[in-house]
């Protein structure tokens, strides 16, 4: 008696257990089985609003369509529907423009009132 | 590398903008353009010096210069009557090219606890 230990802790696994194979990794000796590939069939993926458009301090009518009419708070991310980037970028041009004097605080500009409307919000009745 | 904004008050805007011009290029800044970005109304009353201001005109000064200026020049800006609000600002490099669609946020993975 070598060790006190069964036979089976002294061999590796290796010699005497049956193969494990991941089902969907690619066995040798079998063509008609489905080649792992990433799915060719899928669209392009989804922008948001502002995917493509600088976000600058200045431009006051973009800024104010993501502000409040009533209250001139800036509107949450569930509402505006944008990507993290934009929206970390577009609280901060607002609040640039707040303290250099470019867009008003409390309320939004009234000249800027009938733009088109990006943020889907629902107001009470 | 920076720039510049202010806003002033007064029909003496061409004296106010060659002060201001005059004293950046004494601290050793480079200007490179300057805008008018028109008068308008102010979104808010600002009181300033005593005096409360309803209108103003906007400048944009396009600067290159080291970073000690900021602290000095703002101090001079702050006791010229005529600058209602200044500041300094990082010039904007636009990154928006990169921009790759959005990626669906799995909520499941931010609920389980993070190690």
């Amino acid at each position: 008696m070598a060790a006190r230990r069964p036979w089976w802790r002294l061999v590796p696994a290796a010699l005497w257990r049956q193969p494990r194979r991941l089902q969907h990794e690619r066995q040798p000796g079998r063509p008609d089985q489905p080649i792992p590939m990433e799915n060719p069939y899928k669209g392009p993926p989804k922008k948001c609003v502002l995917c493509g458009i600088n976000v600058d301090y200045k431009n006051v009518q973009l800024l104010s369509q993501f502000v409040s009419p009533h209250t001139g708070c800036i509107y949450g991310r569930h509402i505006t529907g944008l990507c993290n980037k934009k929206q970390k970028e577009i609280t901060k041009a607002i609040k640039r423009a707040h303290v250099f004097g470019f867009m008003p605080v409390m309320f939004k500009n009234p000249s800027f009132l009938t733009d088109p409307k990006i943020c889907n919000i629902k107001y009470p009745e | 590398l920076s720039l510049f904004f202010f806003f002033l008050l007064k029909p003496e805007t061409a004296a106010v903008l060659k002060r201001t011009v005059e004293a950046l290029m004494e601290r050793g800044a480079v200007v490179r353009n300057l805008e008018n970005l028109g008068e308008r109304s102010l979104p808010y009353k600002i009181s300033k010096h005593k005096e409360r201001h309803r209108r103003g005109g906007y400048f944009l000064i396009d600067l290159e210069g080291p970073p000690s200026i900021v602290s000095t020049m703002m101090d001079h800006l702050g006791r010229d009557i005529d600058i209602i609000r200044r500041a300094f600002v990082k010039h904007p490099v636009s990154k928006t090219e990169e921009c790759s669609g959005m990626i669906p946020v799995n909520y499941e993975d931010k609920l389980i606890a993070k190690k």
